[in-house]
């Protein structure tokens, strides 16, 4: 279970985080007035302020919760994140494995097992489903918009 | 009359065989994207862009745009049957179409929305044939300085008009800016913020951006609530539609009403889905049958139907005359046609006039097809909404796996994909807006090129800003939008005591 109070504060962290970078890495490019005019590091470093700036202030807004903020305290509860984690992480492996198996083996694999494992369809469907969307890919990009999608280190070990 | 002829003309590109079929090629592959959820108007767009690189312009923006007219319309349709609205900008539609659908009357309630929606569209459309040239001919006087008081404008409209908190806004809108500048800076030629990653010169794509924020976000809301796709009957009686549309004048003022505030919406960087809530909010105030509301009520339908359509149609108008989206599905389009080699913006309207008015007629023509075929398609469409969500879900993963990775054959985009998407997802549940991270992203290199070039002019003195009437008159209404609502928030507790401050929560709903 996750509270609103932590998702909030989570967030101003990523997002203030992310400021803290834009701000570090900008400096590398120079800040202000140069003879060639504003110095590319500027903008990135004002936008990186505005960032951390509204962070904090969402951070703070967080830490003492508004009325409306207190109406709903609960963001995630534990059945919603085990629903949020069945969809993510099958996804997140399917996205690591794909410089492994490639495009086309892997979404056959994802879809197999998203489908077969907790079983929502019969083996025998998924398998189906997960084959016509392998061939499906490869009709539409490899073949009729000429876009070839990543093929693998298992496929170029195969000799493919 | 200048705009007629040009829009004869314009019609004599746009009613053409191909263009035709492209449109409707485009409204079935939209109406497909609106149904199911977890895809939007905005992936459907940046899926197809990569498909338009060998296409004439003219034809590539019919496609693209008769895709977003087929996704606002089948958007309401899982509205209407379902309860499930599968476009953020048909949520207000869900209130009173579903109930009407339920109690046995489905086609009135969708003859109803597409009426009203066709209604909104032509009011959006009219309103971009006669104020295009117009805005194209004051945009004329436009330099560096004018380009980013504009740009100053359309974000501080974001904050000022949004609904969203208006420092979620800010900082959502300054990551975009940040993310616009990720890569080789175009002034300089110095590359910027690649955190160390080599990969990350080439810049961060929006389509990426897009497939994430809207893809994999959406479908992470979707999958928490679980999905009842309960339906009520989609059978079409063609002798009701009739009847149903007959009876839309009766409702004139709401229609008039609805229209306009689509069309502000629209311009000022509001979005269709802000424009059809606020839209419902208003009708139920002043409606007398307001109290009826949330039963059924027909002019519960027409008022949001017709403000989301009046918006998205004119949200095309800042993008063609000033290169300023007012959607994020407009920002995508941008994109597209800085792709093709076009730059939006008033020489768009001297340069590339079959492109503009072949675009603004097929608009007249796309939402005649549009109507014509969600009607002839709702069974096939209500149908596949009956496949179960666990065999949706992992399709649409792929295809955004598949959009982020043709952008640019990278593998890298995939991941960043992913992170996007979580991004989206957390946004999206604490009420940052989505919009204006988009458009940042799209726009944040001419916006900062805009400010660079003014600084270049007036050796760096702000004064550029305040030179002249025009570029005054825009910055103050900039810095104006931008302290509203902090004059708003010090305001409040003087009018406490005659209104109820019930509306706070009401208002997270409309961010979406």
């Amino acid at each position: 279970m996750i509270s609103r109070r932590a998702l909030e504060l989570a967030t101003a962290i990523l997002t203030g985080g992310f400021g803290v970078a834009v701000v570090v890495q900008s400096l590398d490019n120079g800040i202000g007035w140069s003879s060639e005019g504003v110095e590319s590091g500027t903008f990135p470093f004002l936008t990186g302020i505005i960032i951390i700036a509204g962070s904090l202030y969402n951070l703070a807004r967080g830490i003492v919760p508004a009325g409306t903020l207190a109406n709903v305290p609960i963001a995630i509860t534990s059945i919603e994140l085990r629903r949020l984690a069945g969809l993510f992480l099958p996804a997140a492996i399917f996205v690591a494995v794909i410089p492994l198996l490639g495009m086309y083996v892997a979404s056959a694999v994802y879809i197999f097992a998203v489908l077969a494992v907790p079983e929502h369809q019969s083996v025998l469907r998924s398998a189906a489903t997960a084959a016509a969307t392998a061939l499906a890919l490869y009709v539409v990009f490899e073949r009729m918009f000429q876009v070839s999608l990543p093929h693998g280190a298992l496929a170029a070990a195969l000799g493919f | 009359m200048d705009n007629l002829s040009e829009l004869l003309h314009g019609f004599s590109i746009a009613v053409t065989v191909p263009h035709l079929v492209l449109m409707a090629v485009g409204v079935l592959l939209g109406i497909l994207v609106g149904v199911l959820p977890g895809l939007g108007a905005p992936n459907g767009v940046s899926l197809l862009l990569p498909l338009t690189f060998g296409m004439q312009p003219v034809s590539a923006i019919i496609l693209l745009s008769s895709m977003y007219w087929g996704a606002l319309f089948g958007g309401s349709v899982t509205s209407i049957l379902f309860n499930i609205p599968g476009e953020p900008s048909s949520v207000a539609t869900t209130f009173d179409g579903y109930p009407m659908a339920r109690d046995g009357r489905p086609t009135t309630a969708l003859a109803t929305a597409f009426g009203s929606a066709a209604f909104g569209a032509l009011v959006g459309v009219i309103l971009i044939t006669f104020l295009a040239s117009w805005v194209a001919q004051v945009a004329l006087a436009f330099g560096p300085p004018e380009y980013f008081a504009v740009y100053f404008l359309a974000f501080a409209s974001f904050v000022g008009m949004g609904g969203a908190a208006p420092i979620k806004t800010v900082v959502a809108l300054a990551i975009g800016f940040a993310i616009a500048a990720i890569g080789i800076d175009t002034v300089s030629g110095s590359v910027r913020l690649t955190m160390g990653i080599d990969e990350l010169v080439k810049g961060v794509n929006f389509v990426v951006a897009v497939m994430g924020l809207f893809g994999i976000g959406e479908l992470l809301v979707a999958v928490e609530e679980e999905f009842h796709a309960r339906a009520v009957s989609s059978r079409i009686d063609w002798a009701e539609v009739f009847r149903a549309v007959v009876r839309l004048p009766r409702h004139g003022v709401a229609l008039l009403r609805s229209a306009a505030i689509g069309c502000w919406m629209g311009i000022t960087p509001g979005g269709p889905t802000a424009a059809s809530f606020m839209s419902y909010g208003i009708a139920r105030r002043f409606s007398r049958r307001g109290r009826y509301f949330g039963t059924g009520e027909v002019e519960g339908i027409i008022s949001p139907e017709t403000a989301d359509h009046a918006a998205g149609t004119s949200a095309l108008l800042p993008m063609l005359s000033l290169g300023i989206p007012g959607s994020a599905t407009a920002a995508v389009m941008m994109g597209g046609l800085m792709i093709w080699g076009l730059n939006p913006g008033p020489m768009l309207f001297v340069d590339q006039k079959d492109f503009v008015w072949g675009l603004i007629a097929s608009m007249y023509v796309g939402n005649i097809v549009a109507v014509a075929l969600v009607l002839l398609t709702v069974p096939v469409f209500a149908a596949l909404m009956r496949i179960p969500f666990v065999v949706i879900a992992p399709l649409i993963v792929i295809i955004c796996v598949v959009g982020a990775y043709s952008v640019s054959n990278s593998y890298l985009d995939v991941v960043m994909m992913l992170g996007f998407g979580i991004v989206g997802y957390l946004f999206k549940k604490l009420f940052y807006p989505l919009a204006p991270l988009v458009l940042a992203i799209v726009i944040g290199d001419k916006a900062e090129d805009a400010f660079r070039q003014s600084m270049l002019m007036s050796k760096g003195s702000l004064g550029i800003f305040f030179a002249n009437k025009l570029v005054t008159c825009l910055v103050i209404a900039g810095i104006a939008l931008l302290l509203l609502p902090l004059v708003l928030q010090l305001a409040r507790p003087f009018r406490k005591s005659t209104s109820p401050t019930a509306e706070a929560p009401a208002q997270e709903k409309v961010i979406i």
